[in-house]
């Protein structure tokens, strides 16, 4: 598009208007990283909590937790600098990045009336983390993400209901079916770390 | 009948469209996608967003990244109404 005032016709405007809403689409830079990297971690911590519990003996092993908080530390640093590089937001775009933003305040808001040590945790955490994940399988339009809240759901039944072994790997499979398997499939879709739904 | 409602020639501009195409479909967009999608020269680009930022029709803000300024543009309410109103002159005219 080099001359500057070039007039068109009707159909050219047509044209130009949808030659560019086509090439916007919604693009999530950083999702498969921040999937894998909550997805291990969420993993480690809950099956290392539910082994110190179970065949260690240890009452205090929820203290694995802990490790969440440098994680958000690395996720928040590694996000707002990526961020920062980016050439476009989309609608899309905010509503995804906002929506776990919005998690991340609820969980904070709920770990500080709700201390870890006061009992499982997990059914609660699947019912609000299947949510941004629900959201974000919507928004990229990808299945596989959708599914895994759909898991997430599903498994915050199991923790309830289940018994205490049952309710203690409620966690860890939540996270290889919704964090770790969508994922991979994310990152082996999208190039270079991002993926470009409808 | 009724009497074709006139372009506004501010839109009626090849790349001076494309750039609020673009922004109409997104929160912000950075300079240097706005030149990816269009292909637009540098130059051009620059003078063409000026004179849709000076008519109201865009807003232009300014932010350092890590070690260069990243100029990000978004549509004001003026330049969507404005664009609105331009699709559906082009509706008339085109009789769609």
């Amino acid at each position: 598009m080099e001359n500057e005032e070039k007039m068109m016709t009707g159909e050219e405007s047509l044209s130009v208007i949808t030659e560019m809403i086509n090439k916007t689409r919604v693009s999530v830079t950083q999702s498969s990283f921040h999937l894998l990297f909550w997805g291990w971690l969420i993993f480690v911590c809950s099956l290392s909590e539910f082994i110190l519990w179970k065949f260690v003996g240890w009452t205090n092993s929820w203290y694995v937790w802990f490790f969440v908080i440098p994680g958000t530390v690395v996720s928040l640093i590694y996000g707002f600098t990526r961020g920062k590089k980016e050439k476009v937001f989309t609608y899309g775009t905010s509503i995804y990045v906002w929506t776990w933003i919005a998690f991340l305040f609820a969980s904070i808001v709920f770990f500080i009336v709700y201390p870890l040590e006061t009992g499982s945790v997990a059914k609660y955490m699947l019912l609000m983390a299947a949510i941004p994940l629900f959201i974000s399988g919507v928004i990229l339009k990808f299945r596989p993400l959708m599914w895994g809240a759909g898991a997430f759901w599903f498994l915050a039944l199991v923790a309830h209901f289940g018994g205490e072994t049952v309710s203690g790997l409620a966690m860890p499979v939540a996270m290889i079916v919704g964090y770790l398997i969508p994922g991979y499939l994310l990152r082996k879709r999208g190039s270079h770390d991002t993926f470009q739904g409808a | 009948m009724t009497p074709f409602r006139e372009l506004d020639p501010l839109l009626h501009s090849q790349l001076r469209l494309a750039i609020m195409s673009v922004l109409i479909s997104v929160d912000s967009a950075g300079f240097s996608y706005l030149r990816e999608k269009t292909e637009a020269t540098a130059g051009n680009l620059s003078v063409q967003i000026g004179k849709l930022k000076d008519a109201g029709y865009i807003s232009v803000s300014k932010s350092f990244g890590e070690s260069y300024p990243q100029t990000m543009c978004s549509i004001t309410d003026l330049g969507r109404k404005k664009f609105a109103e331009y699709v559906a002159a082009l509706g008339d005219y085109l009789k769609i």
